[in-house]
């Protein structure tokens, strides 16, 4: 009886960590991806060839600076960190502290308009895009971080290209959400004009 | 009538209980289930991303960091009261602020930290373009 119950608890224990933990790595994958592509203004984006073929001698080259690779990547792994919750903070001050608040006044005034408004509400989704891109990126770089570049150079190469995807894709968020602030501020100006 | 007496049923011998065994059962299954609540707790953790976005977790970022992030962003607006020019004024200086604050960090994830030449990759050679002008075929 007790090895049965024993049994169970075990057979119970490591199916909820085989059935959870792959769940962990690709959850995060299909999250919030609004569609008002439209509103994203062209910026720079880095060139990576698609088409890049590694010699044997560069792969070599990847396997041989692994270890200062490594280190490089966890460092921008702890700098990323702060500058999320740097920014982080700042987007949260705006869109809580300063939008959100103004347009709360704005209607007690009755000079509430659909543009301020707008203009809450895309931040908060792009603060939202933000938020789930930059962990789609942390995932991505730390799935790098875990690759064997020594044993794996192609591999790894592989997956650095796509961690620069992801990166590329914040540091777009980044942009979207700034060009929003300098919207919002033209907005207020012509308020500001109008009540004169 | 006669009325068989039933035979006695011979008396059932007392169950002998194993406390030590019972308690020892006790430990391994608190602690399996207690193993298998952490790792579903764990696994949420991970699937929600929040272990990304944890300042609490341990070195991921060092104190005097996160206290230096605390210090800024305060600012606020208060949503009640009139709303004059010069309380747009006291509005945009605060949102300059804040932008002041971002845009010192607008390109903290620019492709710099992982380019080639940061890594110290040799630089990659692209697949040869065949040539755009074809001899014609006689």
């Amino acid at each position: 009886m007790a090895k049965k119950l024993i049994g169970f608890f075990m057979g119970f224990a490591a199916l909820a960590a085989g059935l959870l933990l792959p769940i962990s790595a690709s959850a995060t994958d299909a999250q919030y991806m609004p569609d008002d592509q439209e509103q994203i203004p062209e910026n720079p984006q880095p060139e990576y060839a698609e088409d890049m073929v590694l010699s044997d001698e560069q792969l070599g080259m990847i396997s041989q600076n692994c270890p200062s690779i490594q280190n490089q990547l966890r460092r921008v792994q702890r700098t990323d960190a702060k500058s999320r919750v740097h920014l982080g903070a700042q987007f949260e001050v705006i869109s809580t502290n300063l939008m959100l608040n103004l347009n709360l006044r704005l209607v007690k005034n009755n000079l509430a308009t659909a543009e301020l408004a707008d203009q809450q509400t895309t931040f908060s989704n792009e603060r939202t895009r933000f938020k789930n891109d930059y962990i789609n990126y942390s995932q991505s770089l730390e799935r790098l971080i875990d690759t064997d570049c020594q044993k794996q150079p192609a591999q790894f190469y592989e997956q650095l290209t796509k961690v620069r995807e992801k990166r590329s894709e914040v540091q777009q968020d980044v942009y979207r959400l700034t060009e929003i602030i300098r919207q919002h501020r033209e907005s207020i100006v012509t308020l500001k004009e109008s009540l004169k | 009538m006669i009325f068989k007496r039933k035979p006695k049923e011979p008396a059932e011998e007392p169950v002998a209980v194993n406390g030590g065994r019972n308690l020892m059962l006790l430990v391994i299954i608190a602690i399996t289930i207690a193993l298998t609540t952490t790792s579903i707790s764990l696994a949420i953790y991970r699937a929600t991303g929040d272990v990304y976005l944890d300042r609490s977790r341990p070195g991921y970022i060092a104190d005097d960091e996160v206290h230096s992030t605390e210090d800024d962003g305060k600012e606020t607006f208060a949503n009640e009261g009139a709303i004059t020019t010069k309380e747009i004024d006291e509005y945009l200086e605060t949102l300059d602020l804040a932008t002041k604050r971002i845009e010192n960090s607008i390109d903290d994830f620019s492709s710099a930290p992982l380019s080639d030449e940061t890594l110290d990759i040799i630089i990659y050679e692209e697949n040869p373009q065949p040539d755009e002008e074809v001899a014609p075929v006689e």
